[in-house]
């Protein structure tokens, strides 16, 4: 099996500020990898350009092979993606959002209107499908998001602290519906929850400052620093959120 | 899939969106009762209909004019709204090229002003008929000028929606730009004899032109006199020129807006 995600000496400025730099990592086919780091370590900056909605100064990214700043679009249908807290179109109902979402992936009639359900029903929004997201939670979005990054079935999630707006429940929920999609999919996960990537994912990446400081199994970073959070705390100068 | 095929896709549930809205009823309400108060007020304020159809056609054009301004209010958060909503961390996500993304806004827009507008000429036809029991034949130049207008409009706003950070900050700028500073501008070069044909408010004025000049609309409502000596400097508009204006308006209006748009991110 090969990488699904590559990263190669991605670099990101923001003006003058360094936000990744000489960045590199790669994301085998089939594995759940936790990317963590403080406040501003490069997480949401190198997960946005993955999904190609900002261009890195300098460096390459590889999806599935496929060069996201060369190939965009070819890219972009390999990846089912939810970057920070997303906002649906409010007048419209998660069935329309849903609908317009996989009409542009190339899905429609019968199997469109199925695979709707099935994601509906997986994210438990079955009684919300036909109302205007305006009356929606920060949780429901977010369950909606999760509905909306499966929509098409794709080898690769890219997942931005998806469980933020989440109550208890929901955080179980959406584990357990992160862990069984895991099983047949890549995900490349980002979060400040040190226990759910745990749960979720075999290895983390921790970087900061835009720099990859370990990529290791949690295991072993456990063997090496007696716990995740010790690892992560003493990488990271001990900053925690 | 095709880019053609995405496009459709992008006009269909746009489309949706302006009809899941407000603002599309809010503005036909407007545009409605600008005529219902033409057709009420006119006759009270003068002894009755003018006896001229095309000055009474070309006094009622105020409403789809109106409905055409509906364009700045259906495209000021097309672009900006999707960076300031944060709508755009889905819908860019999705494999589509930005051009056929923002092509297909504007489209849609432009087939909800164009609803509108259609309607407000309908509008028009029936009370024509009704006063007059005829309906000019200059009423399709008139309904193309504003039909053009409001694609010139769509385009104006699209480009400042593509450079403002915020959907409220690019609809103020246009209507600051089409209404304030292209109208005080044109008048200054009106009443002044030189040539306005460049500023989109005059491609506004044209969509009474198919009905008769200024001149005649004046004198059609007794104003000749004292403002004949006001207006001995005025520059008559053609409907060429103004349809020239509208055209460049509307073409680069739209490709800077996706140039600009096509090189924003979404950080």
């Amino acid at each position: 099996m090969g990488d699904s995600i590559i990263i190669e000496n991605l670099t990101k400025y923001y003006n003058d500020f360094l936000a990744l730099d000489k960045l590199t990592l790669r994301v085998p086919e089939g594995e759940n990898i936790g990317l963590l780091g403080p406040n501003g370590a490069g997480k949401s900056t190198t997960l946005k350009i993955l999904c190609a909605l900002l261009n890195p100064s300098s460096g390459k990214a590889y999806v599935d092979g496929i060069d996201i700043l060369k190939q965009p679009e070819k890219a972009l249908s390999h990846i089912g993606a939810i970057i920070e807290t997303p906002e649906f179109y409010s007048y419209l109902t998660p069935e329309d959002n849903l609908n317009y979402f996989g009409r542009l992936r190339g899905m429609k009639g019968e199997a469109l209107a199925k695979r709707i359900k099935e994601v509906i029903a997986l994210v438990k929004l079955e009684k919300w499908s036909k109302v205007k997201i305006e009356k929606f939670s920060r949780g429901m979005k977010q369950r909606l998001a999760l509905a909306q990054s499966l929509l098409h079935d794709p080898p690769i999630l890219i997942l931005d602290e998806p469980g933020l707006g989440l109550d208890p429940r929901g955080l179980v929920e959406f584990r357990e519906i992160i862990s069984d999609a895991g099983k047949r999919k890549t995900v490349f996960f980002a979060s400040h929850q040190l226990n759910e990537v745990a749960l979720i994912c075999d290895k983390v990446a921790i970087i900061n400052n835009g720099q990859l400081l370990a990529y290791d199994s949690i295991a072993s970073l456990e063997q090496k620093y007696q716990s995740l959070e010790q690892a992560y705390l003493q990488l990271t100068g001990g900053n925690i959120e | 899939m095709s880019d053609f095929e995405k496009l459709g896709v992008v006009i269909k549930y746009e489309f949706l969106k302006h009809l899941r809205r407000r603002r599309l009823y809010i503005i036909l309400g407007i545009a409605l009762l600008v005529e219902a108060l033409a057709l009420i007020l006119i006759p009270v304020l003068r002894d009755g209909y003018p006896s001229d159809v095309t000055l009474m056609a070309g006094m009622l054009t105020v409403g789809p004019s109106l409905a055409a301004i509906g364009a700045i209010f259906f495209a000021g958060d097309a672009i900006a709204g999707e960076y300031e909503g944060k709508t755009g961390f889905l819908l860019f996500t999705n494999p589509i090229k930005r051009y056929v993304l923002w092509t297909g806004k504007y489209l849609a827009g432009f087939i909800a002003v164009a609803a509108l507008i259609i309607f407000t000429y309908i509008i028009i036809a029936i009370a024509l008929l009704v006063i007059y029991g005829e309906v000019p034949l200059a009423i399709l130049g008139s309904f193309g000028l504003c039909v053009l207008y409001a694609s010139a409009t769509l385009s104006i706003t699209f480009f400042f929606s593509a450079v403002s950070k915020g959907s409220m900050g690019a609809t103020v700028m246009t209507l600051l730009f089409v209404w304030v500073i292209s109208g005080i501008v044109e008048s200054i070069l009106a009443f002044t004899g030189n040539p306005y044909w460049f500023l989109i408010s005059a491609g506004g004025d044209s969509i009474a032109l198919p009905y008769g000049s200024l001149e005649q609309f004046m004198s059609g409502f007794g104003m000749g006199g004292h403002l004949a000596d006001v207006m001995g400097n005025f520059e008559p508009l053609s409907i060429g020129m103004a349809v020239w204006g509208m055209l460049i308006y509307l073409v680069v209006g739209f490709v800077a807006s996706i140039w600009i748009s096509n090189r924003r991110q979404l950080a």
